[in-house]
C-alpha cells in the first residue's frame, strides 16, 4: 500500500454507498454487485464523518486538515495524525482512493 | 471495533425507517448493484415472510411487467413497500400485497418503482415460487380478491408439499 502522504487527494470509491441518515453517515459496501444491508456496514465518529466530508477529490489532505482546524478546537498536528490515519484505513479497505498527487 | 480510527463498523442491526432504507436502495440501484435486506411484515405472506431476505434489482431498461413484485415507497405512509403489480393503466402501475385481500390498491407511478424483487431467501435456501412464470397468475387471482381464499382451501393439499414447492 502506497504511503499516505498531506499531498494526496482522496475521494470515496465508486464500489460504496455512502449517505448521511437521520444525523448518521453510513457506508455500504458494494462487494459482488451487492449493497448488502446484512454484510458489515460502517458509520463515523464526528471527527471521522467532518474527515470524509472533506475528502471530495478536489482538496489535498494538507487543505482538510486546514479545514477541519477551523472546525475543531484541536492542534494541527494532532488533527494531521487522524487524517492520515483514517485516510491510510479507508483506502486500505477500499472505501477511499486515490485521485491525485498535487 | 474501536472508535479511536474515526469509523465503527456497525455490528448489531441497523434500525432505519422506510424512507432511510429507500433512500440507500436507491443509491445501491443507481449504481447498478443489487439491494439485499431483511423484510418486515406479513403483506406478502406466503411467497414473502417477515425476516425473509429480499434482493432487489435495477430496473434498468427493462421496465416492470404484471405479477412482478417491486419496491416503492408510499409518501404518505414514509414507508418501504415491496408488493406486487396487479394491473396497469397508461401512467401508474396498480400494486396489491399477496395477503392484503381487503386492502385497497397503491397506485405507484411507473419512475416511481425503485426495482423489481430479483431472489427471495428463507433460512438459507432460495425460494422459486413466487416470482416464476406464475406470477402473472398469482396477479390475477389477487386483483380478483380471490388468491387468499384459494390459498386456504388448497392449504390442506400443498402442505405436506410446501417445501419442495418452495
Amino acid at each position: 500500500m502506497d504511503l499516505i502522504q498531506l499531498q494526496g487527494v482522496y475521494r470515496p470509491s465508486e464500489d460504496i454507498v455512502a449517505r448521511e441518515i437521520e444525523g448518521e453517515l453510513i457506508i455500504v459496501p458494494l462487494t459482488s454487485g451487492f449493497g448488502d444491508m446484512e454484510d458489515e456496514l460502517y458509520t463515523f465518529n464526528e471527527t471521522g464523518k467532518a474527515i470524509w466530508k472533506l475528502l471530495d477529490g478536489q482538496r489535498d489532505l494538507a487543505a482538510v486538515v486546514v479545514a477541519l482546524t477551523e472546525d475543531f478546537n484541536a492542534p494541527a498536528e494532532d488533527l494531521e495524525q487522524d487524517v492520515l490515519g483514517l485516510v491510510a484505513e479507508l483506502v486500505n479497505r477500499g472505501m477511499l482512493v486515490a485521485a491525485a498527487y498535487v | 471495533m474501536s472508535d479511536q480510527q474515526g469509523f465503527v463498523s456497525i455490528e448489531d442491526e441497523l434500525p432505519l425507517s422506510g424512507n432511510a432504507l429507500a433512500e440507500l436502495m436507491q443509491d445501491v440501484l443507481t449504481k447498478g448493484k443489487v439491494f439485499r435486506f431483511r423484510a418486515n411484515g406479513f403483506s406478502m405472506s406466503p411467497f414473502i415472510q417477515d425476516d425473509d431476505l429480499i434482493s432487489i434489482s435495477p430496473l434498468l431498461d427493462a421496465p416492470p411487467k404484471m405479477g412482478e413484485v417491486v419496491a416503492f415507497t408510499n409518501p404518505e405512509r414514509g414507508k418501504l413497500i415491496v408488493h406486487r403489480i396487479v394491473s396497469k393503466d397508461q401512467n401508474a402501475y396498480l400494486l396489491l400485497g399477496d395477503n392484503h385481500p381487503d386492502k385497497k390498491y397503491d397506485s405507484v407511478l411507473v419512475g416511481n418503482i425503485l426495482g423489481r424483487v430479483s431472489r427471495v431467501e428463507r433460512d438459507g435456501k432460495v425460494l422459486r415460487l413466487g416470482l416464476g412464470p406464475e406470477k402473472y397468475l398469482i396477479a390475477l387471482f389477487s386483483r380478483a380478491r380471490l388468491l387468499q381464499p384459494l390459498i386456504e382451501s388448497l392449504a390442506p393439499l400443498i402442505r405436506p408439499f410446501w417445501r419442495v414447492l418452495l
